[in-house]
């Protein structure tokens, strides 16, 4: 049966030590289209995505993807090395040789901190960099765990217009947030 | 078609015995035959042991202990063997049952083990003149009590159950290693210890009248030890299970 | 040349984090200088107890070597993305741990042969050690690894604790080893061993200790 969606999850529940965290939980995401995952603190919001990405393995429940799909995550945690500058940081993530990198990182007001250690930049531009990563990437679909916390307005503009602009070629986005995101997007609640 | 039926037939056996309550009431059942079975075995095997047996040629009385000291010792090692093959059994078909079964095994493994270091102390003092000595079994049966420890504070320090199960197995599985290293050690180096006096192959190099009651003790006190076993998973159902209908009916 | 790009960029990591790495190796160059201090104080032979001191603080050395190996990654966010972005998180674990015994346990391995002929003024015994300290270091650093890797989250105490038990049967053959060495006999046999030991755990170990990592971030 063809089908367009992206993913596909169906019935996901996930239980701690025998307590239940969600249950019944299904959505179909197509190409193109983007999903708000809205709830209360402790619902288990992070811990979706999560179940998505492929970490953590759903107590029930099954997940259907595309074949051969590629997507990036930013969860709370950034993934740079905080004792190594932003240069290295980009190095590492093999991001160097980027067309797009000069001006993303003269958009994001980054291109004079190049070679400051990340421990000493403050959580925005901490996230910023960590942005960085989501910005270059060319993925068929995004998945973002509370992606706008720390953003200033210009960062935050810039990357409701990256995401937008990536869903209008043909990507999925899957998001939580609980600052409102101006991306237009199906809501669903975990509560 | 014969071969889906079977499957689907095996799948649904596993299943059933897999689930801790058909595990909670067929153990229910066995366990007042087995504790005063075993009970019988090994206080007639110990009377016997004791009080009828010939005094050995080299050791005197004091070899006696041997009753205490050897199955303590083998029941040890056994349990350390089951416990990884539990624990293989958790990780390759994911049976919860089988984490419990692991779980509630360590902490009777490491009093087993004590009480065989113990006896094994007890015995030395007549025999080699000293009640401890750094030669290659001990050293193993003392690395294996503290495995075990290692074993139950590894389990106990995570709150995520699911987690501590799976990180339980990983040791258990590795920690295997130790056993054919305490069987062999004392082929390896020369030690204090004597080599095994019951080999698979060879004629057993102790008395008969002495090996009779080793066996029955043997038997009993791994009988015994499995009540004990059954005690600490069943502790493990209530613990684990207590939010399900079955256990709360139960209690 | 793109095979090595893991290589490298562990090796980046490390080099930059120097204290990660000249720590280790300052510590044992430190024990190694105290011992023969204290042997003034005591009447026993500089070459008697120099092998010991030097096995016993080459288990020390490796053990805080891998103090938190893999908990800066856990907690930057590093495993996680290592794990989404389908690379193998075995050869990954391989790969740190290599590095790890290139950068602390080659120098250590030849600063202990080194100050083995100051003991005991024998070039040759140094030249057997070598080998034996190299691998024994590489055997020590992946026991401590898996303990480190099962207590991730609560501490490298436990985890180390857990997995002394294991070294100590290294510590007998080194034993056996040195009084190989001494008599010069049996030597190769005892460098066989510890190299097949060590050549069946070095690929089976990282794959055990991704498995745990993965449970660590579920």
């Amino acid at each position: 049966m063809e089908s367009s969606y992206l993913i596909e999850a169906r019935q996901l529940a996930y239980k701690i030590n025998e307590v239940k965290l969600f249950s019944n939980f299904s959505f179909t995401l197509k190409a193109g289209e983007a999903l708000h995952i809205k709830g209360s603190n402790g619902s288990g919001k992070t811990t979706l995505i999560r179940i998505l990405c492929g970490i953590t393995p759903a107590t029930k429940g099954e997940i259907l993807k595309k074949d051969d799909l590629v997507f990036t995550y930013l969860g709370h945690k950034n993934a740079l090395k905080t004792y190594l500058s932003i240069r290295d940081n980009i190095s590492l993530l093999g991001l160097s040789k980027n067309e797009d990198l000069k001006t993303l990182l003269t958009s994001l007001n980054l291109q004079n901190k190049l070679d400051v250690i990340i421990a000493n930049l403050s959580f925005g531009q901490q996230k910023k960099v960590a942005l960085l990563r989501i910005f270059l990437s060319n993925s068929d679909l995004i998945l973002l765990d509370e992606p706008f916390v720390g953003l200033d307005s210009a960062s935050h503009n810039l990357l409701c217009k990256f995401l937008e602009s990536r869903l209008n070629n043909g990507a999925g986005l899957i998001y939580t947030s609980h600052i409102s995101a101006g991306i237009a997007s199906k809501d669903i609640s975990i509560d | 078609m014969l071969r889906e039926i079977l499957i689907i037939v095996i799948k649904k056996f596993i299943h059933q015995f897999a689930s801790p309550k058909t595990y909670f009431y067929q153990v229910n059942r066995l366990y007042p035959w087995l504790l005063y079975i075993s009970l019988f075995i090994y206080l007639f095997a110990i009377i016997w042991g004791l009080l009828f047996t010939p005094k050995d040629f080299v050791q005197g009385h004091s070899y006696r202990i041997i009753y205490f000291h050897v199955p303590a010792s083998f029941v040890a090692q056994s349990l350390y063997a089951a416990m990884a093959i539990s624990s293989a059994v958790f990780l390759i078909w994911r049976v919860k049952l089988a984490a419990y079964l692991a779980r509630s095994i360590a902490p009777i493994g490491a009093m087993v083990t004590f009480i065989a270091l113990v006896s094994g102390s007890i015995w030395g003092i007549p025999t080699w003149g000293t009640w401890w000595e750094w030669d290659a079994r001990i050293t193993s049966t003392l690395i294996l009590f503290i495995m075990y420890l290692g074993l139950i504070s590894l389990h106990n320090s995570f709150n995520n159950f699911d987690k501590a199960d799976k990180l339980l197995a990983y040791l258990a599985i590795i920690g295997f290693i130790q056993i054919p290293i305490i069987k062999k050690s004392v082929d390896w180096w020369s030690s204090l210890h004597q080599p095994a006096s019951i080999t698979i192959s060879d004629k057993p190099s102790i008395d008969p009248s002495m090996l009779y009651p080793l066996f029955m003790s043997m038997i009993g006190f791994a009988g015994l030890v499995a009540c004990l076993v059954i005690l600490s998973s069943k502790v493990q159902i209530y613990i684990r299970e207590k939010n399900k209908s079955w256990v709360k009916d139960h209690v | 040349m793109k095979l090595l790009l893991p290589y490298t960029n562990e090796a980046l990591k490390l080099i930059k984090k120097t204290r990660a790495w000249i720590g280790p190796i300052l510590i044992f160059i430190l024990i190694m200088v105290a011992f023969p201090l204290t042997v003034e104080l005591s009447s026993t032979n500089l070459s008697d107890a120099f092998y010991p001191v030097l096995f016993i603080s080459i288990l020390l050395v490796m053990m805080l070597a891998t103090e938190d190996i893999f908990l800066e990654d856990y907690e930057d966010g590093s495993l996680e993305l290592l794990l989404i972005s389908n690379k193998s998180l075995s050869q990954w674990v391989f790969i740190k741990i290599f590095i790890h015994w290139l950068f602390i346990g080659v120098p250590i391995s030849l600063l202990g042969a080194f100050f083995n002929i100051g003991a005991n003024n024998d070039l040759n015994s140094s030249l057997m050690l070598l080998p034996a300290l190299g691998i024994s270091t590489y055997i020590f650093l992946i026991l401590f690894c898996f303990g480190n890797s099962l207590s991730l989250t609560k501490g490298s105490v436990l985890g180390t604790l857990i997995t002394l038990p294991l070294t100590l049967p290294i510590l007998v053959i080194l034993g056996k080893l040195t009084s190989a060495i001494i008599f010069n006999i049996n030597y190769f046999e005892f460098l066989i061993l510890l190299f097949g030991i060590l050549s069946i755990i070095i690929f089976a170990f990282p794959a055990i200790i991704s498995r745990i990592i993965k449970t660590h971030l579920e």
